[in-house]
């Protein structure tokens, strides 16, 4: 029963995720607004279009859709969704995780040298740079919760609130920043990269994939969709309580889903994109609360 | 019985050396591979038996008074390594025949590279089995010589010498340190051997750290720690492709074998040595894959990742000792199986990447990797193995590279668990550095495999391309791809290799509970594998039911349609935004040529990095070096009589010194 709900929600909450946000930005700016749905009909229709390939390209080039969609789907095996329970629950799930989705990045990354254009290596090169900033923080913070709860799977997550008193909710409260900042990398939204601006210099995911076109787009556009979800989840784990009813914690993660994304809406309604020389130091910010986090828990496992 | 087939084994490469001196240099390369066929089969049988049974096979023979008795004993780690040497020098060989094919008939002396290319094979068979340490110096030098000759292949270019003359002087400045730990040991022990050598230690356990120190900083120079890296980058862009794969991948594995050896002799060191290891290990790593990313040649760049993998191997190997000193039984078996799985997995891709450039040389004669691109194209086998080959080197599953991180990850998290502050702090660095230094090859190699095999050719060299590499190239190259992924996906059977090794190098006799742990983390990666591969298989059979309708466009332009080569994203811009961020790392040398006169014809400005190390120590201790001895220059005055009065002196000073002294 909660595999079916599970895959369900994976498979349509990325798309209203995203319609929230949408949805969002158009009432900050007084808009009404597409239906919350329009990013799954967006992807409904890309699917059933050509896709035009340059001439340059290689075969690389078509696998690389493929390749990004299959990883997140398979990321998504180990990523606590309702009840805080993962579809596969393995130990050491986060260098799984990470290094599956270095799989994705490889492939992006030199599917948009593929082009040989002069605008797509610009993207790939930023965020060829970025994760490696993104990475060991995300991998500092986790590696201290681990220690702390002495759990190697992505459940660790939500057993941080239980066990530990004062300690854990302020933890909980870092790591919530932190895999917000890792969202907001990961899935290219304001203030590290906007989606919906067109200006080739200034982007950075959009921008690697501007020669994709038709059901290559739709994949790519579903897969980062996805992603974006899957760190949304892994923040709802961390709050989310243990043991309710199936119903009750389906509704809640759906909400805080949606209220996940009804803040970064607001964000990218409030404020601009950073200068590119300042996004390393907004990526510092995640470094420096993996560093807080890794401070509290040796201060709480070792402290006394 | 065994032990006779494994000397024979060693002797057939010497011989076919010898052989190959007197047959037509046309198939000279195809008498060695055949010989090296041989031998790496009939060595199957006494390596396989010693790494599944754990059983030390040994030989031990009288030859004078001053050797004592010299041990050959082939012991599950030896095992290991043999295994490793054998079948990489045989592949490393097959390719041989189609790299050299170009260099025939142009008055280079192949004879000498034949003959030492199968006496290094030999030499490194004997180096991981010989226990006698008058013996080993004996092997290890010959190692060490005959790869020196290897470099200098093409010893008419002027920088191809220097970089040999360097690896010389370091391999020389290296075997000192060894002879130090082997002399103070045998010193302790009066005795060569090796199993002498464990006793004595046992007895006098202070001497435990200096030995280990000095053998790490010898055997460490083999392999390329840092700071005893420097040889690295020059000699393999140098060498010729086979023999830089045969370097890489095998021949300095013999120093992390050295190190294991040392570990095994005098058991595991201190706990502040155990910390340094791990910490050189980690800046090694850092150092290498940072440089790799500022390199432009290709196989600079592949060496700066040998000096990665090296440091990776050398993270499981400090984790594994930690995990000793701590009494965490789990630790110290996934870092040292790790580490041992990583030398075995390094060899496989690392030859696999090298052979590609050496494709890739071979048929546009340049190692700049500017200059190229879209080789895809033309050379698609080369291409799409060096893709497998950069996925593996990054350590993504479902390759092999990835299984053998795994394994010291685990190694450290588990670590964790059991810990004190100290150690807790050091295990969270050295996770977030491995993580650090994951991301930052895929950097790298989405850099290389971006810009020389992708996009549009770059220059005139990789657009007149007649034809991908030859068959007797491709064929090793696909069989080190195949294994990669098969590794990849049954590490099982990788694992059971490396299990018994890592139990030899632990001194265990029983077979400990904790073993399971590797042999699980196995099956995991496995069963992950396949749904992986099903999930892709899936989406691969969905994405093209739904929707085949495709058309030929050029890139978009921005709305403009001439796009030429030349506007493409470069390796410098791709790699730029990362080394400005991280400017003080690296030391900037520009050459300027600035344009004069009304109609310039020359212009360039052009910047090299150069590594810090070799900046700022290197150069000025041999400044140093030559102002001290060019106050010595009058004694080289060419004059025989006065060099003949110079030994006279010194042999009366010596006698007068024993007359004083005695």
């Amino acid at each position: 029963m909660t595999l079916i709900l599970d895959i369900l929600i994976l498979f349509i909450m990325p798309f209203i995720m995203l319609g929230i946000i949408k949805k969002t930005k158009a009432f900050w700016g007084g808009r009404k607004g597409a239906s919350i749905f329009q990013p799954l009909y967006d992807v409904l229709r890309l699917m059933k279009k050509e896709s035009i390939y340059s001439e340059t390209t290689s075969l690389i080039f078509k696998l690389s859709p493929i390749v990004n969609f299959s990883v997140v789907i398979f990321a998504s095996l180990f990523v606590p969704l309702i009840n805080g329970y993962s579809i596969l629950n393995i130990p050491f799930a986060f260098i799984i995780f990470s290094y599956i989705l270095g799989f994705a990045k490889f492939f992006s990354l030199i599917a948009s040298l593929d082009t040989g254009s002069s605008f797509e290596g610009m993207g790939a090169s930023r965020e060829a740079c970025f994760s490696t900033i993104v990475e060991p923080a995300f991998f500092i913070s986790m590696a201290s919760i681990i220690a702390l709860t002495k759990v190697t799977s992505f459940e660790a997550l939500k057993m941080i609130l239980q066990n530990s008193g004062i300690y854990g909710i302020l933890i909980t409260i870092l790591t919530v920043v932190t895999l917000f900042i890792m969202l907001l990398i990961e899935g290219c939204r304001v203030p590290v990269d906007d989606p919906a601006t067109h200006l080739e210099l200034t982007m950075i995911h959009e921008v690697m994939i501007l020669d994709n076109s038709g059901a290559d787009l739709g994949f790519i556009l579903w897969a980062s969709a996805i992603k974006m979800f899957l760190f949304g989840a892994l923040i709802t784990s961390l709050i989310i309580p243990d043991n309710l009813p199936v119903w009750i914690s389906c509704l809640l993660f759906i909400l805080s889903i949606s209220l996940l994304a009804f803040v970064i809406g607001t964000i990218e309604s409030s404020i601009a994109r950073f200068r590119m020389t300042h996004i390393f130091e907004f990526i510092f910010i995640m470094s420096i609360m993996a560093l807080l986090i890794l401070t509290l828990v040796t201060y709480r496992i070792y402290g006394n | 019985m065994v032990m006779e087939l494994y000397f024979i084994a060693l002797l057939i490469p010497v011989f076919c050396g010898l052989l190959s001196i007197f047959i037509k240099e046309k198939h000279k390369m195809k008498v060695c591979s055949i010989f090296a066929g041989i031998s790496a089969l009939l060595l199957l049988k006494p390596a396989i038996y010693s790494i599944y049974t754990g059983e030390e096979l040994s030989y031990s023979f009288y030859i004078s008074e001053i050797f004592g008795r010299i041990n050959f004993v082939i012991d599950p780690l030896s095992a290991f390594f043999i295994l490793v040497i054998s079948i990489m020098s045989f592949v490393g060989i097959i390719y041989a025949n189609g790299y050299i094919k170009p260099y025939l008939n142009k008055k280079l002396n192949t004879s000498s590279h034949t003959f030492f290319l199968m006496l290094l094979t030999a030499s490194m068979l004997g180096v991981v089995t010989c226990q006698n340490a008058l013996a080993f110096l004996i092997l290890w030098e010959i190692m060490s010589l005959s790869s020196f000759f290897l470099v200098i292949f093409e010893e008419d270019k002027k920088e191809v010498l220097n970089s040999g003359i360097k690896y010389l002087v370091y391999m020389h400045i290296s075997v000192i340190f060894i002879m130090c730990a082997f002399a103070l040991m045998s010193n302790i022990s009066n005795s060569f051997n090796f199993s002498d050598f464990t006793n004595a230690i046992n007895q006098n356990s202070h001497f435990k750290d200096i030995v280990f120190i000095l053998s790490f900083i010898g055997f460490g120079t083999k392999a390329g720690f840092i700071p005893f890296h420097n040889w690295l980058p020059d000699a393999h862009p140098s060498a010729p492709s086979h023999i830089s794969g045969i370097m890489s991948g095998v021949m300095i594995k013999t120093g992390i074998y050295g190190i294991l050896r040392t570990i095994v002799i005098t058991g595991i060191p201190s706990k502040i040595v155990a910390y340094c290891v791990l910490i050189i290990a980690i800046t090694s790593a850092l150092w290498g894959v940072l440089y790799a990313i500022s390199q432009h040649d290709i196989k600079k760049l592949l060496a700066y990742h040998s000096l990665e993998n090296i440091g990776i191997i050398g993270i499981g190997i400090g984790i594994g000792m930690l995990g000793v000193i701590y009494h965490n039984g789990y630790t110290a078996i996934l870092g040292f199986s790790g580490a041992i799985l990583h030398v075995l997995n390094h060899s496989i891709f690392k030859m696999l990447l090298f052979f590609c450039a050496g494709n890739v040389y071979n048929k546009t004669h340049t190692r700049n990797i500017e200059l190229l691109g879209g080789l895809i194209k033309k050379m698609p086998y080369t291409a799409a193995l060096f893709i497998i080959g950069s996925i593996a080197i990054c350590a993504i599953p479902p390759f092999n590279g990835f299984v053998s991180e795994f394994l010291i990850y685990s190694g450290v998290v588990l670590g964790m668990f059991k810990s004190n502050i100290a150690l807790f702090l050091t295990l969270v660095i050295t996770l977030s550095s491995l993580a650090l230094i994951g991301t930052m090859a895929i950097l790298c190699f989405t850099k290389v495999v971006g810009v020389v095999f992708l996009g549009n050719p770059r220059s005139k060299e990789a657009e007149n391309i007649d034809s991908d590499a030859s068959k007797v190239m491709t064929v090793p190259m696909t069989f080190l791809a195949i294994l990669t992924f098969v590794i990849g996906i049954f590490p099982q059977f990788a694992v059971s290799v490396v299990a018994i090794p890592t139990l030899n190098i632990l001194g265990f006799n029983t077979i400990p509970e904790e073993i399971k742990s590797i042999f699980e983390l196995a099956n995991l990666i496995s069963v992950l594998c396949f749904i992986f591969l099903a999930i892709l298989a899936i989406t691969f059979g969905i994405r093209f039911l739904i929707n085949r309708k495709t058309k030929k466009h050029t890139t978009w332009g921005c709305g403009y349609n001439k796009i030429n080569s030349r506007m493409q994203y470069t390796a410098s811009s791709y790699a730029g935004l990362f080394i400005s961020t991280l400017k003080p790392l690296f030391k900037r040398v520009p050459h300027i040529k600035k344009p004069k006169d009304l109609f310039p014809k020359i212009a360039y400005y052009e910047v090299e990095i150069e590594d810090l190390e070799e900046a700022y120590i290197i150069k000025p201790l041999i400044k140093l070096d030559e102002k001290i001895l060019s106050k010595f220059e009058r004694i080289q005055n060419g004059n025989m009589q006065q060099y003949i009065l110079f030994g006279l002196v010194f042999l009366i000073l010596a006698i007068l010194g024993l007359i004083f002294i005695g």
